[in-house]
């Protein structure tokens, strides 16, 4: 009798629950059925009314009808939710190709990546980065450097003149003075900074360009620890190896002097426009530290010996970038300068 | 300088290398060459030819000239413009398909007539500057043009040469040569053809340390015409112009000794003393050149009886210079100090061959040297030509220099590569340098004359000599051997790259600007142009004033951007630069200036300036200034109005403000004044980052988290339009008590229900307590008494 009602019940069940249309037809009928005050709970209370040696096989059959009926709700519901879940991922679509909002970062001029990629270098070979003033005294910029006035070499530096009776630094070679008046020997310093020669400006001459200067002052320092700083230093800027030489170079204020040269990187040897199809690109003025400068800066010459020179920064950042116009440096146009 | 490698080839034993490979030898152990290039190269297929036949040629200057061209040309017709193509004169005959540069010479018919190949001029061949017709000379037809070869110019970069007076002239490059490769050195001068006996004139030195040496001889019996071709093309491939035999000589042996040489008209000289004195002041001279020069004490000059008659070392007189009428002359070979001649060159912007060489300390042994070269050249282009009376010479001699001593064990630690001591002996002696070893292990070194007058006189320039000719490629890179030591560390530096790299990424892109401003650009914004240091000599007027401030440029760098892009930040760190009083060096002032450029109404521009301020700062003060008059700024700005105490005349009278952070004043935020930026609106954010570095980072300390949660309530305050939102926040947070944790400006209102002239301002305000969670009659006693003290302060409230 019971087994027959349950039976009924069970497909009915089954049937209304497989067949539910959306989440609430399966509750509804999970109610009926399976509620606190459903079907299977009002045959459950009658159990009792029932003799006792029957109501143990009908209560195994009621918990089984239980069972089948929960775990077909259960599968049905996860299906819904699964179904409610899907759809919401899919309306949640969004169009990654638009624009991110907000404003973009800015970026730094290409003469400040250099530098500071610069420095960063040289302080990891324990060089201090100095700095010294744009504007100089005739003796830091010229005599100090053992360029004398009416000195033929000063035909080569232009030089802007103040009505103070200062100058613009022609190049950052007074730091080098600078440094040794403050720190004394021994002394490793690079200088990077602004100078200034007085020339008109055309696609590949400025008034205004950027400099690194270099000097490293100790006991018995040769051409030789020269060579390897600077081939370290031309590395670190290509990135690769490079092939130099060294040739005889006149600065008064170096003994002997050089030029390195850098064989051509566009090239490789043979001849380019680049290297003007010499094969090799002047890159590099340095030389021994002349004593009469040693001694401008206060350091005795028969004690301490040197090596010194200067890097132009401008000139490298435009071989770097392939910029063909030094005006672009200092045009402060945006285009030129977002690509950096 | 320009060096002709035929007269470098002459002036050695031996073939040196071939050009190429010569010029690289010099760069890589002497000099810079700037390149080689060939002179003339077609003189190796041009030859004599003899006019046989001229005729006419109707309707045209021309004519046509039959010639013979040597037995292997043959006869040869040739249509030729020249006024002198007469019968019986040999020239230059081109045959057919030569070049001359990039001009080909080629079979053709000129004017109806056949012509197989050119007669040409010495301008035509690149000899001289001669084009007034075809050259003529003494040769067999079919001959080479005598004396003339083809010819390879090595230019090497005068800068190269500054400390070197020796390479001035060929035969100084030739002894380099001579060290390097192991040539031996030809010396052109023959010392006996100097005459004996009493001079004509006495040389007067006034001051010796001025000119060291005055030399000179007369000749008579001088014809001056042009040189012979050799000459004027040994001339013109050391980039020279032949003028006349007389002074295409004193010019050839400029070229080849380095010693510059002059010739007087002897016969426009007044008595027989040749003074060197200091100009009398206010002395007039009219010079080769046309000019007239006033002298001063100063400049040192070559007088007789009648005044000054050259400008020592740099230009001759025009009174007694020579020409077609010459026969006698003084011909002077002088040595002078070298910057006293730069010094007048260089005032009188008269820069010659002569004080080139000068101004680079020549060797006062040469005098005599150049004279007797000049007795053997003048022989040849001037025949007939006699020496009159002796030599003529004032010399009072340098003391020698003391030898150098070098220690081998000094080289070769400096040079950082063994060497043995006889190769440095070696080199120093091919190099003409006395070596000797008193002390073994230690040379001691004389050096000749020629480099003894500036260019060598420590034992570090023999370092270089050395390391040049053992080849610098001879050492290898070795790192040095040395304590570590802890660098010294730039924190100003590295701090100035923490701004550049925290601007960049709040969207500011970098730019570098000039230190120069215009008169015209300081007086646009206000600033005074005699507040400015001057540049004494600008190329122009762009260049005239040391910025006291980045905004020129960065009002440029707005300006020229607003034509291509409507919003843009941009940003610089650069310097003013400030007088100081009593000849210090000017106070430069390192400074950021940030801008950004909309075409919205400036508002939030303004806003995002105060935020990147405080990024940099945080925590700071943003202070509006008090409103200015917008009446001061119509038209063109007044320089005095950015003396006033109010805003700069440059910024919006009504959007300023000034920053100050931990008590000190930092900068400006403004709204670049509109009659500026016709483009768009311009905000512009301003800091001293000299004040701000001395500040110093925030010092940082951690404070206990509360324990006890906190409580947030809103209020929206109704205030009047000008009320400014961190005053009335500040009020808020005073009356809420120490309990205030913060107080948030959340948003403004105006409109309905609002009366016109007044806004509502919302503030969120959050409290607790140290030590125990807030009841909410706490809340509410705290609420009230912001409320009674805003209502106290006039202040309405919204529901």
């Amino acid at each position: 009798m019971i087994e027959s009602t349950l039976s009924e019940l069970e497909s009915r069940a089954a049937a209304l629950i497989d067949a539910a249309a959306s989440p609430d037809s399966l509750e509804s009928a999970r109610v009926e059925f399976l509620g606190r005050k459903g079907a299977l709970a009002s045959i459950g209370k009658d159990m009792g009314k029932l003799p006792p040696d029957e109501r143990a096989a009908a209560g195994k059959l009621l918990n089984a009808v239980k069972q089948n009926l929960e775990s077909r709700f259960d599968a049905r519901k996860s299906a819904f939710d699964k179904a409610a879940l899907d759809a919401r991922l899919a309306a949640e679509w969004i169009d990654v190709t638009r624009p991110a909002p907000g404003v973009r970062p800015g970026s730094l001029h290409p003469l400040t990546l250099i530098q500071s990629e610069l420095e960063e270098y040289f302080t990891s070979l324990g060089f201090a980065v100095v700095d010294g003033p744009e504007v100089e005294t005739e003796w830091h910029n010229f005599d100090a450097l053992n360029i004398p006035a009416a000195h033929p070499a000063r035909d080569a530096q232009d030089t802007f003149w103040l009505e103070d009776g200062h100058l613009l630094r022609t190049h950052t070679s007074p730091v080098q003075v600078r440094a040794m008046e403050k720190f004394g020997a021994p002394l490793r310093i690079i200088a990077p900074g602004r100078v200034f020669r007085n020339e008109e400006v055309d696609a590949s001459h400025e008034h205004t360009f950027y400099q690194l200067e270099g000097m490293m002052i100790d006991k018995d320092v040769s051409v030789a620890h020269m060579l390897y700083f600077m081939k370290g230093l031309l590395e670190a800027i290509f990135n690769r190896e490079v092939t130099v030489r060294l040739r005889p170079g006149f600065f008064p204020f170096v003994e002997p002097g050089f030029e390195l040269d850098i064989k051509c990187l566009i090239c490789g040897g043979p001849g380019c426009p680049v290297c003007k199809q010499s094969g090799w690109v002047e890159l590099l003025p340095c030389g021994l530290v002349h004593p009469n400068v040693l001694r401008s800066g206060g350091i005795d010459p028969e004690q301490w010996n040197g090596f010194a020179f200067g890097l132009g920064l401008t000139r490298l950042v435009m071989m770097r970038y392939a910029i063909d116009d030094i005006r672009h440096l200092a045009s402060g146009d945006l285009r030129f300068l977002r690509q950096f | 300088m320009k060096f002709s490698y035929n007269w470098l080839s002459e002036l050695l034993y031996g073939a040196p290398a071939d050009p190429a490979e010569l010029t690289h030898l010099i760069t890589m152990k002497t000099a810079e060459c700037e390149g080689v290039v060939p002179f003339a190269p077609w003189l190796a297929q041009v030859v004599a030819a003899r006019v046989i036949e001229v005729a006419p040629i109707e309707g045209s200057h021309n004519v046509v000239a039959q010639v013979d061209a040597g037995p292997v040309h043959g006869r040869k017709q040739v249509v030729c413009g020249a006024p002198n193509c007469r019968i019986g004169i040999t020239t230059a005959y081109v045959p057919a398909g030569v070049s001359l540069g990039d001009k080909q010479i080629l079979k053709a018919v000129i004017g109806g007539v056949e012509s197989d190949g050119m007669l040409a001029s010495a301008a035509e061949l690149a000899i001289n500057r001669d084009h007034s017709g075809i050259i003529e000379i003494e040769a067999a037809p079919g001959a080479p043009l005598p004396g003339l070869s083809p010819d390879y110019v090595i230019e090497v970069d005068n800068k190269s040469l500054t400390h070197r007076p020796d390479l001035w002239g060929h035969f100084g490059m030739a002894r380099e040569l001579a060290a390097i490769t192991g040539a031996k050195l030809k010396d052109p001068v023959n010392l006996s053809l100097l005459p004996s006996g009493d001079p004509l004139y006495t040389v007067d030195i006034e001051d010796h340390s001025l000119a060291p040496r005055y030399s000179a001889l007369v000749f008579e019996n001088v014809t001056v015409q042009p040189s012979p071709l050799w000459l004027q093309a040994r001339l013109e491939a050391a980039g020279m112009n032949s003028i006349n035999n007389i002074v295409d000589v004193t010019n050839f042996i400029a070229a080849e000794l380095a010693e510059p040489m002059h010739a007087f008209d002897a016969d426009k000289l007044n008595g027989t003393t040749i003074s060197v004195r200091r100009a009398k002041s206010g002395e007039p001279y009219d010079a080769l050149n046309g000019e007239t020069y006033t002298l001063e004490p100063r400049h040192l000059v070559i007088a007789d009886a009648g005044g000054a008659i050259a400008l020592a070392g740099v230009i001759g007189g025009a009174g007694s210079a020579i020409n077609d009428q010459t026969t006698r002359i003084v011909l002077e070979s002088a040595n002078f100090e070298a910057t006293g001649i730069r010094r007048t060159s260089s005032e009188m912007k008269l820069r010659t061959d002569a004080s080139m060489r000068f101004e680079k300390a020549q060797d006062p042994n040469n005098t005599v040297r150049a004279l007797a070269r000049a007795v053997e050249l003048l022989a040849i282009v001037s025949p007939g030509i006699r020496l009159r009376g002796g030599l003529i010479d004032n010399f009072k001699a340098p003391p020698a220099p003391p030898p150098i001593a070098l220690p081998m064990e000094w080289l070769v630690r400096k040079l950082g590569r063994p060497i043995e001591a006889a190769e440095v002996r070696a080199i120093l002696e091919s190099l003409e340098f006395g070596v000797s070893e008193p002390t073994p292990g230690v040379f001691s070194v004389t050096v000749p004359s020629w480099r003894a007058t500036k260019d060598i006189t420590i034992k570090d320039d023999l370092l270089e000599e050395v390391g040049r000719m053992v080849g610098y490629g001879s050492i290898p890179p070795v790192p040095p051997l040395k304590p570590v030591q802890r660098p010294w560390v730039n924190h100003e530096r590295l701090f100035h790259h923490d701004i550049r790299q925290a601007v960049a990424a709040q969207g500011f892109t970098e730019t570098y600007n000039y230190s120069f401003v215009s008169d015209s650009m300081a007086l646009r914004f206000g600033f005074e142009p005699a507040s400015h240091i001057r540049v004494s000599n600008p190329i122009s007027v762009e260049q005239s004033l040391m910025r006291i401030s980045l905004l020129p440029g960065i009002h440029k760098n707005i300006v020229d951007n607003a034509r291509y892009s409507g919003e843009f930040r941009l940003f610089e760190i650069g310097n003013e630069i400030h007088k100081r009083e009593g000849g210090a060096l000017p106070h430069e002032i390192p400074h950021l200036m940030a801008a950004i450029h909309t075409k919205g109404d400036g508002t939030a521009a303004f806003h995002e300036l105060k935020r990147l301020a405080e990024c940099l700062m945080p925590g700071c003060d943003v202070i509006p200034t008090p409103v200015g008059q917008a009446s001061s700024l119509q038209g063109a700005f007044s320089p005095a109005v950015a003396g006033q105490a109010s805003s700069p005349a440059y910024e919006h009278p009504a959007r300023a403000a000034v920053i100050t952070w931990r008590g000190e004043r930092t900068g400006r935020i403004f709204e670049l004044h509109p009659l500026l930026v016709e483009s768009g609106r311009a905000s512009i954010l301003d800091l001293d980052l000299e004040v701000l570095f001395k500040l110093g980072p925030a010092p940082k300390r951690y404070q206990p988290l509360r324990r006890f949660p906190s409580s947030s309530f809103d209020l929206s305050v109704v205030a009047s339009l000008r009320t400014l939102a961190g005053e009335l926040g500040s009020q808020i947070s005073s009356a809420a008590g120490s309990n205030c944790e913060s107080v948030e400006f959340l948003y403004s209102y105006q409109g309905q229900p609002l009366p016109d002239d007044k806004q509502s301002l919302s503030y969120r305000i959050t409290v607790s307590a140290p030590d125990h969670t807030l009841s909410s009659e706490e809340l509410t006693a705290i609420r009230a008494s912001i409320i009674e003290a805003l209502k106290s302060a006039g202040y309405d409230l919204r529901g």
